[in-house]
């Protein structure tokens, strides 16, 4: 069997689980559609395994393969083939996402249980997989956009899973717009590789581009920052980002698969498999790192104030995405796939165990209410404990391993890119602080009433179901996380879920220590082998030197996190005093849901308004009626003529003649 | 002692003969009591037996009576025109209340008389037989626009067009006289090399007399400035007179119009092709404009004949044998149409109060699709949409138009035929849509005709002499815009005779 | 073969008058049926590597006035013809499950619109096409009008269609002038002829197809319609009877764009290169307007409506791009386009019945106890904004690329009308679909009558989707043979064209533009067993 016929079978599970589950909607029992959805990326993972296997036979220079089913758009030139592309950077991908799909949906499998939307969920999520899969693996720029696209709808489709609630279905709208901006770009850079290349196939592509374009081309400049747009739109990154908190409208589940572990770091993905364009034009290289940078920081101040659990984490997945794109954009490419793999398994650990505190909380997701979950939902705080550290880089843990080369390989790469270093060290001082306000806000202290009535019932509130953005009653039909709600100290799937990404967080790193070992380096390079920056290696020294600052970092951190939360818990609310104006602005997400308001929405609508109101009105209708109305009036005049009188007739009879005699001698003359 | 007579070719003028001396039997009929009835069935078998005759002569063209008459398959062609409106006319005139009044006898007598001064209008080739039969066609007609003697509109119509129409008599008189004292000759033939002589080209004396010529001429066709009459006329006269004159007048006049203009004066095409062409336009522009937003239907058909006259006129301006095809293939389409028109607006006006009001036709759709469709496909075509022929019609004149240089003129077609759409398609509405913003019928009309002076007979839509010709004609519309060939022949003989 | 098709609409329609009322709908449902039968054994007997007309029928018709009555197929046409027949049967059905007032009028003017539309694609006379093409007007006149609804602010159904019908015949009558025109120029004193094929062997001179040009333009720009001509569309729209505004806007607005490919590239080369400019300009302004105006309304059908008119823009524009990509993508965009926006306006029909009004504002909700309409009303949705992975996505990427590759500055504004499309057709989804039920909207799933109806359209688009490759194959010879007539010149990647062996085994891309790729491709399939 060869590696393409696995890949094909990686990507065909889960689409015939998303149609089975799909069709059967009126037959199938609730659990059967989860478990149909939960094994169909179980089977895809082992699929990605032996993928992986068959791959690691051939030489490493060899480990790529094309393959295609059928032309699906091929005519007047445009070769377009229903094909994939494996190699290792796509077969790694296709492991993190069906890895973490799997505990995903296991951990929906329970968590979902009161929903009435069961099956539809599971079917999204499946088609999501796929999706994702689809992105992954596709063998050109068309097919590449086909995934991209969908992976933006599925999103849409998650995010508004609640249809009934306002809230939700504007965040989806939100999202499915941003992302088709996003693709728009990538469309245009397809354009702009087959003008210059005159093909869609990466093969093709990549293996002309170095003698096609010169370095810094503006050709190849503009096609990179096409490509550049398309990935910030699902990288949520500055300032294509407002879709992601919002996003968070949707169920838990949802945040953690799509917005923390697969969907956001499609972008990251796009950067390493288009490396040899961003190679041959550094300049886009470059504006890439310093928007992943700005948007490391932005996010990591506005993670400081949000009070919405959810969203204090959607904003810090955005800061380590930020991470991972400076990462793949300097030439850290290993080490920003490696960033992503552990950043999917403790974001999504994070978002699972936040999913069972809110669950326990009646959906109410404000940090300010919570408190004292540590004593009521041992195992839940434990793995939020666990990703919490991980996220902050814990000495030891799974980030603190792969954020830190990032940072070394800048580090080594040396000159300007030592800013990504320093200045990845204070968003990793942010990320310690932020994360460990969340840990010290929930877990410790007083147990709020819910966390209380755990502790002596034993029993989860069920209170009346409101929408926690607005708080209007929902609409019980449908379309609401349902009546009961599950915490995973009662529900074995999510436990199972998250106790195994719970190891994987905090051990995940070990496959890449430096000095020790290297998996992830060793693997992927050959990818990145023609790449000139892959010369650029930090010395083990200089790595663990990294290491330890980065360590001494999160540690303060989390010191910083004590003091103003525990030890002095006044200090906060001093400090906004003192600071209203920066407070303010973080609290206002830095004004940027304001400016793409101003900026975009307005004037659209306003365009909108006139063209319906005015224009419609005035000139499109005014030439129908004013032509209308000018016949008319000529016909009033004919009547007018018309008297009915024989003199009048008589007149214009022998007027006539006159004109016609007189025509006829000057014509004549 | 010897006396040789003028050789007289019988054959030829056989049915001028035939016709005037059915002229007579009618008018005898009238007088014999027993005979009072059969004066419809004398005169469709008079009818009959000159469109025989007239086919006996197809493809034989000579000269008759001296050369004061030319019988071609022209003449013959818009003669059959004109003899098939006739029969429709007498069909239609059936428990027509104008008939009974002026007396069944001398009403076809006189519809009779008009049709034997066409058909020798149509043969016409010299100024005297020319105007002799002019005259011929048009007293009866005024006597027969007056024939409904107890509405004064129809007197009115009569008064009008007599005064109007001795006006318009008068300059052609004129003109003929300015032509012949330019050209010294009253044969067209003679004329044209009169005129091709040196020296009289541009000559002011014939070009005023062209002109007054062409204003008569005009007049006759309802060509505008000089269509006013029409419409008044139309909208008076009874209405299956209305029928008859709207089509064989015009056809009869454009025969010699074309027959005078494009053999006679044809070495002044270059002076009088820009005229006409403005007259033709002008009338388009007029006649559709005229007709927007008449409520009665014997105006509306009045203005839109004012329109397609426009039309035609636009194949004689060419001055080119496809020009005169499409010419003739134009009034002989035009004659079906407008003959469907009119029979079902004689059936609703006797079936309604409502006269000639548009009203009369509301929901004919549901009420009576029998005569809803003969109306509907009528408009469809005069507006020359596909399928009738009207279209072919309008393809035929604006392919000779391009072909003669005047595509100017089949712009103005086409636009002319958008504007008409307006009104036509309004009737069909009538018939087949919801009343919607035209006010549902209410008081009876007092245009056209008026309730006591017409007796109601709400059969008269299902009448066979009334659907009859609604049928046939609209079939032959139908028929002829989907195999037009067999007509195009028809009037390709037509054409090639003057040329 | 030909011949039937054309005419067996109208033969049915015609036997239809005399059957019984309730039977009229079945029959001509059945007449439908069968069209699409024949239709889609053309297409399966359809030669894709064909450039010129096959299955031609031709005949005398007027000779005196140098008209034949000659049809025929080929790549630009055949997939038009099949999606008509298909889009006749879809609304003829969903009319015939439905009580209609004087049945036997409106199932004969439902048939004999068929005929005429089919008559327009198939005439290969310019006449013939000027003939069908005004002809089609009629049937739609009688539909519009008579079953149409009036509006509450006064406009009535029937002034409605009187717009429209003048409007369109404003272009159509220039048209017949402009065609009569090109025959005797091109005859120049010679036989008249109106056959394409002959007349686009010898153009006019210069001074002459410039206003030609300008007639035939007019004619299609109106029926499209395109931007500032399109003021006969929303009275029209809102008057028309929905399963007829299915077909009328699912097929007839497309006869616009393709008499552009049909009759003005071939016939009019200098002109159309002159005003390549000018056309795009219209087309963009069509595709940002129509979008801006879609997203703003609140009547279902209007947002249909004015989405059409973008759609319609991209049409135009990818012709315009004067490359075979572009035009491939223009005629797959069209069988597309008429694809989705049919099912479209019946689910229009259906939403209506629920919600009792056709205004977004008071509809919602709606998918909760209907997660079958739900579902294909998303299919249609997403088809409409061109989701990549619909066969909207390859048209448009076609047009796009083309106009691209051609004019650089219009694509990157006309691509601004793809996020606009992305809006609307989600907006329509979501209020109508999803948020809160309003008072007196009742969610009720699809019956199994409109599901008969629906289910095999949205099936289609789904098929097109995974295979857009059906069409472009059959259609890029003609396409590419039409557009070198404008251009002169072959397609320039024309000979890259090549069909590589799809499904061969689990390996490798065919051919590919490059050598030394070829090679890399070749080494790779080597290894792979």
């Amino acid at each position: 069997m060869s590696v393409s016929f696995w890949a094909w079978l990686v990507l065909l599970f889960p689409l015939l689980g998303s149609i089975a589950i799909g069709l059967g909607f009126r037959v199938l029992p609730a659990r059967a559609a989860g478990a149909i959805g939960t094994a169909a990326i179980a089977l895809s993972f082992a699929c990605g395994i032996a993928a992986l296997v068959s791959l690691l036979g051939d030489e490493p220079e060899a480990r790529h393969h094309a393959s295609s089913l059928w032309n699906y758009a091929s005519a007047a030139g445009l070769d377009i083939k229903l094909g994939i592309f494996v190699d290792p950077l796509s077969i790694f991908m296709v492991l993190v996402v069906t890895g973490v799909s799997t505990l995903i949906h296991l951990y929906s499998f329970g968590y979902m249980e009161s929903d009435r939307g069961y099956r539809r969920f599971f079917s999204y999520l499946n088609f999501f997989v796929f999706s994702m899969l689809l992105l992954v693996l596709a063998g050109n720029f068309v097919l590449l956009t086909v995934g991209w696209a969908f992976v933006g709808f599925a999103s849409y489709a998650l995010i508004s899973f609640w249809y009934r609630r306002a809230t939700a279905t504007r965040a989806g709208m939100k999202a499915f717009v941003i992302n088709v901006v996003g693709d728009i770009g990538l469309v245009l850079a397809a354009f702009l590789i087959f003008r210059e290349l005159g093909s869609f196939d990466y093969e093709a592509v990549f293996a002309k581009a170095p003698e096609v374009f010169a370095v810094n081309q503006w050709t190849i400049v503009a096609i990179c920052l096409l490509l550049l747009l398309g990935a910030f739109a699902k990288s949520a990154q500055l300032p294509l980002h407002t879709w992601l908190p919002d996003a968070m409208e949707g169920p838990t589940p949802v945040s953690a698969l799509i917005h923390a572990a697969t969907m956001v770091t499609a972008g990251v993905y796009l950067i390493a498999r288009t490396h040899v364009l961003f190679d041959l034009a550094p300049t886009a290289a470059d504006i890439a790192a310093f928007t992943g940078l700005a948007t490391l920081l932005v996010a990591g101040t506005i993670a400081l104030v949000v009070t919405d659990l959810k969203r204090a984490i959607a904003y810090s997945t955005m800061s380590q995405i930020g991470y991972m794109v400076v990462g793949v954009s300097i030439g850290a490419f290993s080490a920003g796939m490696f960033h992503l793999m552990t950043h999917a398994f403790f974001k999504a650990l994070l978002f699972m165990a936040a999913g069972s505190i809110i669950a326990a909380m009646a959906n109410r997701q404000d940090i300010d209410a919570m408190s004292g979950f540590g004593k009521a939902m041992r195992f839940t705080s434990a793995m939020f404990l666990v990703g919490a550290l991980a996220l902050a880089a814990f000495p030891g843990t799974s980030g603190f391993f792969s954020k830190d080369e990032i940072l070394a390989y800048a580090e080594a790469r040396g000159g300007m890119y030592l800013i990504f270093t320093v200045l990845g060290y204070v968003g990793a001082l942010l990320t310690a602080v932020y994360t460990f306000r969340l840990v010290f806000r929930i877990l410790p202290g007083t147990p709020c009433n819910p966390a209380q009535e755990l502790i002596e019932t034993g029993q989860v509130v069920h209170a009346e179901p409101e929408n926690p953005a607005t708080g209007e009653a929902e609409d019980t039909e449908v379309g609401f996380p349902g009546p009961e709600h599950h915490i995973a100290e009662r529900s074995w799937p999510m436990k199972v879920a998250m106790g195994v990404l719970g190891v994987l967080a905090l051990v995940g790193g070990l496959v890449q220590v430096p000095g020790v070992d290297h998996v992830i380096a060793s693997f992927l390079d050959p990818v990145f082998e023609d790449s000139p920056l892959l010369e650029v290696h930090p010395t083990v020294g200089a790595e663990w030197t990294g290491l330890g600052i980065g360590g001494a970092i999160s540690i303060l951190g989390i010191a910083l996190a004590y003091f103003l939360y525990v030890a002095q818990p006044a200090t906060p609310a001093i400090l906004i005093q003192r600071l209203r104006p920066l407070h303010t602005l973080f609290a206002r997400k830095w004004y940027f849901d304001e400016l793409i308001d101003l900026l975009v929405v307005r004037p659209a609508l306003a365009i909108g308004r006139f063209a319906n109101r005015t224009f419609e009105r005035v000139v499109v209708d005014g030439l129908v009626s004013g032509t209308a109305e000018t016949v008319r009036g000529a016909g009033g005049i004919v009547r007018l003529v018309q008297s009915g009188f024989v003199r009048s007739y008589a007149l214009l009879l022998i007027a006539g003649f006159a004109g016609l005699a007189l025509y006829f001698l000057l014509a004549s003359s | 002692m010897s006396f040789d007579a003028p050789h007289i070719d019988y054959a030829g003028l056989s049915p001028v003969i035939a016709l005037t001396a059915a002229v007579c039997v009618v008018l005898m009929s009238a007088v014999f009591r027993p005979l009072r009835r059969t004066a419809p069935a004398l005169t469709l078998l008079a009818l009959a037996s000159a469109a025989g005759l007239l086919i006996w002569q197809w493809n034989d063209p000579r000269d008759l009576v001296a050369g004061a008459l030319r019988i071609d398959d022209l003449a013959i062609a818009i003669s059959l025109v004109v003899l098939l409106m006739a029969a429709a006319a007498v069909s239609l005139s059936i428990r027509e209340p104008a008939a009974e009044q002026v007396g069944s006898g001398e009403y076809h007598a006189l519809l009779l008389g008009s049709v034997l001064g066409m058909v020798l209008l149509a043969q016409a080739q010299n100024l005297v037989s020319f105007f002799v039969a002019i005259e011929t066609l048009s007293i009866p007609l005024y006597i027969l626009c007056a024939g409904n003697r107890r509405r004064e509109k129809s007197l009115e119509a009569g008064l009008k067009y007599l005064i109007v129409g001795s006006l318009g008599s008068a300059t052609l008189l004129y003109g003929m006289a300015f032509i012949y004292g330019g050209s010294g000759s009253t044969d067209f033939a003679g004329i044209a090399s009169g005129i091709g002589r040196e020296g009289l080209l541009g000559d002011p004396l014939v070009l005023i007399g062209i002109a007054l010529v062409a204003v008569g001429l005009a007049f006759k066709t309802s060509i505008a400035p000089f269509h006013q009459w029409t419409p008044d006329v139309y909208e008076g006269a009874p209405t299956p007179i209305t029928a008859f004159m709207a089509v064989a007048t015009k056809a009869a006049a454009f025969a010699v119009f074309a027959r005078f203009f494009d053999l006679a004066l044809l070495p002044q095409a270059d002076e009088w092709q820009p005229a006409l062409a403005v007259l033709a336009a002008a009338s388009i522009v007029i006649g559709n404009i005229g007709a927007l937003g008449q409520d009665s239907l014997k105006r509306l058909l009045g203005y839109s004949g004012v329109a397609q006259a426009g039309y035609i006129l636009g194949g004689l301006v060419v001055a080119s044998e496809a020009g005169v095809n499409a010419l003739v293939f134009y009034l002989a389409g035009y004659a079906f149409m407008n003959l469907a028109a009119f029979a079902v607006v004689v059936a609703r006006e006797r079936e309604t109060i409502f006269g000639d009001d548009i009203r009369a036709v509301r929901g004919l759709g549901q009420e009576r699709p029998l005569l809803a469709w003969p109306l509907t496909i009528s408009m469809l075509a005069l507006a020359g949409l596909p399928a009738t022929v009207g279209f072919i019609g309008k393809l035929y004149l604006i392919e000779a138009l391009v072909a003669g240089e005047y595509t100017w003129l089949a712009v103005f077609i086409a636009v002319g035929t958008m504007i008409s759409l307006a009104y036509y398609l309004r009737v069909v509405a009538a018939m087949w849509m919801r009343p919607g913003a035209e006010a549902a019928p209410s008081a009876p009309a007092i245009a056209g005709a008026s309730p006591e002076a017409d007796p109601v007979d709400p059969e008269a839509g299902r009448r066979l002499y009334l659907l009859a010709p609604a049928l046939l004609a609209t079939a032959a519309t139908v028929f002829f815009g989907i195999l037009p060939q067999p007509l195009v022949e028809f009037a390709e003989r037509a054409g090639a005779s003057l040329f | 073969m030909t011949n039937s098709l054309l005419w067996t609409p109208l033969v049915f329609g015609l036997i239809g008058l005399a059957l019984p009322k309730r039977l009229t709908g079945w029959w001509a449902t059945l007449g439908t049926a069968v069209t699409l039968g024949i239709a889609i054994a053309l297409l399966a007997g359809f030669d894709s590597g064909a450039a010129g007309l096959q299955d031609t029928v031709e005949a005398e018709w007027i000779p005196g006035l140098g008209v034949e009555y000659s049809l025929g197929v080929d790549g630009l046409n055949v997939f038009l013809l099949v999606l008509t027949a298909l889009l006749w049967l879809g609304g003829t059905a969903f009319a015939a499950f439905r009580e209609q007032e004087r049945p036997h009028l409106f199932f004969l003017m439902m048939l004999l619109a068929e005929t005429a539309t089919l008559g327009a694609f198939l005439a290969q006379d310019l006449l013939l096409f000027v003939l069908f093409f005004d002809l089609m007007l009629v049937p739609f006149y009688f539909l519009f009008g008579a079953w149409g609804s009036d509006r509450p602010d006064g406009v009535t159904a029937s002034a409605a269609t009187l717009k429209m019908i003048v409007y369109t015949l404003v272009g159509s009558l220039l048209m017949l002038v402009a065609a009569i025109a090109t025959a005797i120029v091109a005859a120049d004193g010679g036989q008249i002829t109106f056959s394409i094929a002959d007349l686009a062997q010898n153009p006019l001179g210069e001074g002459s197809q410039r206003w030609i040009f300008w007639f035939f333009a007019a004619a299609f720009l109106v029926k499209m319609p395109a931007f500032l001509l399109h003021g006969w569309m929303p009275d029209a729209y809102r008057a028309a009877p929905l399963p007829v505004l299915a077909v009328f806007s699912g097929v007839l607005a497309k006869v616009g764009a393709y008499g552009f490919l049909r009759v003005v590239l071939p016939l009019f080369p200098d002109a159309t290169v002159e005003f390549q400019e000018v056309v795009l300009v219209i087309a963009l302004a069509s595709i940002l307007y129509g979008s801006v105006m879609a997203f703003t309304q609140t009547n279902v059908r209007l947002v249909a409506g004015y989405s059409s008119v973008a759609q319609l823009g991209f049409m135009t524009a990818g012709i315009f791009a004067l490359r075979a990509d572009g035009a491939d993508g223009a005629v797959l965009q069209m069988v597309n386009h008429g694809l989705v926006v049919a099912p479209l306006f019946i689910i229009v029909a259906v939403l209506a019945e629920r919600s009792g009004s056709e205004d977004l504002r008071e509809m919602g909700g709606m998918a909760m106890r209907a997660p079958v309409l739900a579902a294909l009303f998303l299919i249609v949705a997403l088809a409409t904004l061109a989701m990549p992975g619909s066969a909207n996505f390859i048209g448009e990427f076609y047009i796009l690329n083309g106009l691209f590759q051609a004019k650089i500055a219009f694509a990157f504004v006309a691509i601004a009308g793809v996020a606009m499309s992305a809006y609307y057709a989600l907006r329509l989804y979501q209020r109508t679909m999803h948020n809160r039920v309003p008072a007196g909207v009742g969610s009720r799933e699809l019956g199994w009558r409109d599901g008969v109806v629906l289910v095999p359209l949205v099936a289609c688009i789904v098929g097109l989707a995974l295979y857009p490759q059906l069409v472009l194959k059959r259609t890029d010879a003609s396409v590419q043979q039409s557009v070198a007539a404008a251009t002169g010149k072959p397609a320039p990647e024309a000979e890259l064209a090549e069909e590589a062996p799809a499904m061969s085994g689990w390996t490798g891309y065919g051919p590919l533009a490059d050598r030394q790729v070829d090679e890399l491709a070749a080494g790779e399939s080597g290894k792979s067993p």
